[in-house]
């Protein structure tokens, strides 16, 4: 059953993540002070996930860790994207079907009467 | 090999604390069998009541207030006492670890807690009656929940705490799958309730913490009106049927897929042929757990989403057919040049393919966008989950109860009675539920106190329906509780079955389940193997001493030496 | 490769299980399926929060301005340093030095105390204007050079309930971490951890991180953007 020993992950390297993840809070804040237009979002979003990924890799040692976990993960976040991404496919395009269509049906009809009898 | 086989799990220590606090996940399997089974008795006589009420048009027995009560309580102690954790709770706790050769689940004092979550809210739920009015069904659509009596706040605080124990169950579930097999025990070996049960706590374990969400943002939206749902405060009433259908469709495989898994069982015991399309079987349990995720829409396709969803959902929805085609197409190939024998659990396998392929098909038809706007919130819609939740979910139930009876109880039911209990249970449900299906597309609209004159054959072909199936049911408690006093005794593998369950337990199980750790070197169905591989098995156990061919007993106690 | 492995029934082995590592990775999976269920309630969250900003952009965005994304950050950083001392605390138990595992564990209570004193007075000083979640929404008076009834829009309601209840469900975690963290302090003061079994770290330190991970999603969609 025993397999590979429980990795220890080197203080150097938990020191370097620690470094690393607050640098990336000074620059996501700096970010937010520039303008960037559309980009403000994507930007703090990419940067927030960098450092997620960091926090899960090292800190959780999924990096070390046996694969079932990573895709337990990898099929959670699957999930909560695929709820985010069909709820937005709803409230994005509320009304999309008034919009294709001018008028009433009634109106509509009128434009083509022969063809329905 | 020395230890005592008349030990079982039942009679090593009869005190009611060895029962309230036992982490045996046999005994916590039964009691969720006891638990479900009361609230099943529950929502059934309140089936029956609200068939009465609905034979004639107007008031028969009571009046529209006490009506919507009705249906409202029987659909949620239905759907989320009964059918949610029946079969995985129930007979997939006593089950799983048996037929993984486990001595228990991964995690068999979490396995308690679940049980008691589970008790707790349904508790919860059920001390709604007393506090007062619920109506408006089981769905607790906004802004209507946040404005209706408190008595809703019971019924969803109970359906948050048994969400709980739904997670704790599956997770449980998962790990015992991955970490728990005994040797030999590939993933290609598995029986196939063990992928449904697989299938199912995934589905568990994803879903469920949206309802719960849900529920909190329910509750601080009614304290504190912070506007997400409600319309008139700036939110939006059909984000909170995503939120609900998120978890809410799903949990319809949280139903159905457990079944698949005993139909599974039946079909390959009683057809004693090896499950044809194993590997498909298995795994489109799992991608129908997957696909459950992407179509919850369409049950929201007149609630004014937007077209390009319902779309979407739609052509998802058609996706789930295939799957479930494949499993139906290999159950009806595995009895072709099987030997089939007619026990009670394979009658209910028949009936079961029958009515929920019924129930299935008309899935799809509802799930076609232009065919659900006119059926949408009509009897058909009624009749279509009642022939999957009750027709699927229902019968393999009581398929697999018939099945595992001998091995939970050591006694055998009467078999004669059985039979004609089945075939009593498929008449009074179909006369029930089909004509739900002709009225239905002709207009009746569901959760109506009062119809018009010409429904009324329809309701009486139904309501007297609900009296046979009701008749039946009782019949079956009848002789099943009777076979516990003068039931025959059961030997240890009553079917000639191949699942670890039966081959390497007693007739009882051992508190520990097995004396030695099982090795399993062949498939769960290999019937076509030689004979003397399963049937030299004399008391269904390497406990004699003498080593079975194709079933080897490791040390006496279990244990291997770690490495 | 456990040092307990000659004497075969080490006292933490459960009846059930085989070996400790089958126990340890049993027990690590159930906790990594535990954190997938937190994702997904907090996921309920975060698409509400997406859907009313992408309905309401520039309400959400003026909404923001009154968050102080100077206490937000510093709470980030505190955060972030709480996780480097439990994953700290994981590695000397590795190593068997449980004196320095109590000594991370207690800096980790800090730094989650100090996470809930900013956030708690971040709160009141939403509180004392009238920012309050839902009905009660009623912005007045001036402070850190914004006049508050210039936020009394509509859906900005929206925006500071959905802030509330975001960080107030995280503020729970912390809550529930920090109560799980002491008690898995007394328990290694206890002496009933060593480098053979040391689970309950592990696990808990599993749980801070997500707590952790979670604030680092809020941080910028709440205070920056």
């Amino acid at each position: 059953m025993s397999h590979a020993e429980h990795h220890i992950v080197p203080i150097k390297t938990l020191t370097a993540v620690i470094l690393t993840l607050g640098m990336l809070t000074i620059l996501t804040v700096a970010a937010s002070q520039m303008d960037l237009g559309s980009f403000n979002v994507p930007v703090a979003m990419c940067i927030a996930g960098i450092k997620a990924s960091l926090v899960i890799a090292i800190f959780m040692g999924l990096r070390y860790d046996n694969g079932t976990n990573a895709l337990i993960l990898a099929i959670g976040l699957v999930l909560a994207f695929v709820f985010l991404v069909f709820v937005l496919l709803d409230t994005n395009f509320r009304g999309d079907t008034s919009a294709t269509q001018s008028g009433t049906i009634m109106e509509t009809e009128q434009l083509a009467p022969a063809q329905t009898r | 090999m020395a230890q005592d086989e008349t030990i079982n799990y039942l009679n090593h220590d009869r005190s009611l604390k060895s029962w309230l606090l036992t982490k045996d996940h046999k005994r916590i399997g039964l009691m969720y069998l006891g638990a479900v089974s009361l609230a099943f008795l529950a929502g059934g006589i309140l089936a029956l009541l609200i068939r009465l009420e609905l034979l004639t048009p107007g008031e028969t027995i009571m009046g529209p207030d006490a009506y919507n009560q009705s249906f409202t309580i029987h659909a949620v102690l239905m759907v989320f006492v009964v059918l949610i954790p029946a079969i995985p709770a129930a007979l997939g706790n006593f089950f799983l670890p048996l037929q993984l050769g486990a001595r228990d689940v991964a995690f068999p004092r979490l396995n308690l807690f679940s049980f008691y979550l589970y008790l707790t809210g349904a508790v919860i739920v059920l001390s709604a009656l007393i506090v007062g009015r619920i109506d408006g069904g089981w769905t607790f659509y906004a802004p209507y929940s946040e404005r209706v009596g408190d008595s809703i706040l019971f019924v969803t605080t109970g359906v948050f705490v048994m969400g709980f124990s739904s997670i704790l169950t599956g997770l449980n579930f998962i790990v015992t799958v991955h970490k728990m097999r005994t040797p030999g025990l590939t993933w290609n070996r598995l029986p196939l309730f063990v992928w449904s049960i697989y299938s199912t706590a995934i589905v568990q374990v994803l879903a469920t913490p949206v309802i719960g969400i849900t529920m909190v943002l329910l509750f601080l939206e009614r304290f504190l009106s912070i506007g997400i749902f409600d319309p008139a405060l700036g939110g939006d009433p059909v984000l909170f049927q995503h939120f609900f259908w998120f978890y809410s469709h799903p949990a319809v495989y949280i139903m159905i897929l457990p079944a698949f898994g005993i139909i599974s069982e039946l079909i390959g015991t009683f057809s004693r042929h090896r499950v044809s399309g194993y590997t498909f079987v298995a795994l489109s349990s799992v991608a129908i757990a997957f696909l459950g995720f992407l179509v919850w829409g369409h049950h929201m396709f007149v609630s004014g989403q937007s077209a390009v969803s319902s779309v979407v959902f739609s052509l998802l929805t058609y996706l789930i057919g295939i799957p479930t085609g494949v499993k139906v197409l290999n159950w009806v190939t595995t009895m072709y040049r099987g030997s089939i024998s007619f026990k009670t659990p394979m009658i209910y396998a028949l009936i079961f393919l029958f009515t929920f392929s019924i129930g299935g098909f008309s899935g799809v038809m509802v799930g076609v966008l232009g065919i659900d706007i006119h059926l949408h919130d009509t009897y058909f819609i009624v009749a279509h989950f009642h022939y999957v939740m009750m027709g699927g979910t229902v019968i393999a139930m009581l398929g697999g109860i018939h099945y595992w009876w001998p091995k939970m109880t050591g006694r055998m039911y009467n078999e004669t009675l059985g039979k004609i209990a089945a075939i009593l249970v498929f008449i009074g449900f179909n006369l029930t539920f089909f004509p739900q299906f002709i009225m239905g597309s002709r207009g009746m609209p569901r959760r109506y106190y009062d119809y018009l004159p010409e429904f009324q054959f329809m309701h009486e072909l139904s309501t007297y329906g609900s009296w046979i199936l009701g008749a039946a049911l009782f019949m079956i408690l009848g002789y099943m509780m009777a076979s516990l006093i003068n039931g025959k005794k059961a030997p240890s593998n009553p079917w000639g079955a191949l699942t670890l369950e039966w081959t390497h337990a007693a007739a009882l199980p051992h508190p520990h389940n097995f004396l030695a750790t099982p090795i399993v070197v062949r498939g769960p169905y290999d019937y076509h193997l030689a004979r003397e591989m399963f049937e030299l098995v004399p008391s269904g156990d390497g406990q004699h001493g003498e080593v079975i061919p194709g079933v080897e007993a490791s040390e006496p106690d279990g244990r291997p030496e770690e490495a | 490769m456990t040092s307990h492995s000659a004497e075969g029934h080490p006292a933490h082995l459960e009846h059930h299980f085989v070996s400790s590592e089958q126990q340890f990775d049993a027990a690590k999976m159930g906790m990594w399926l535990f954190l997938v269920t937190e994702i997904l309630l907090f996921s309920g969250m975060f698409v509400t929060y997406t859907v009313f900003r992408s309905w309401h952009p520039e309400v959400f965005a003026h909404s923001a301005e009154l968050l102080d994304w100077r206490m937000g950050g510093i709470n980030t950083i505190v955060l972030l340093a709480s996780s480097f001392t439990v994953a700290l605390a994981v590695h000397f138990a590795q190593k068997d030095n449980m004196r320095l595992v109590i000594i991370n564990l207690m800096v980790t209570l800090v730094f989650a105390f100090l996470f809930l004193v900013i956030k708690y007075f971040e709160y009141t000083g939403k509180f004392a204007h009238g920012v309050f979640p839902g009905a009660a929404f009623d912005p007045h008076g001036v402070a850190g050079g914004h006049n508050y009834a210039d936020y009394n829009i509509p859906y900005a309601a929206q925006f500071f309930s959905i802030y509330f209840v975001m960080t107030g469900i995280h503020a729970f975690h912390v809550i529930v971490g920090i109560g799980v963290i002491a008690w898995i302090t007394l328990r290694v003061s206890r002496g009933e951890f060593s480098s053979a079994y040391y689970t309950p770290v592990e696990l808990t330190g599993l749980y801070w991180h997500l707590v952790d991970i979670i604030w680092i999603f809020l941080f910028p969609l709440l205070y920056l953007i």
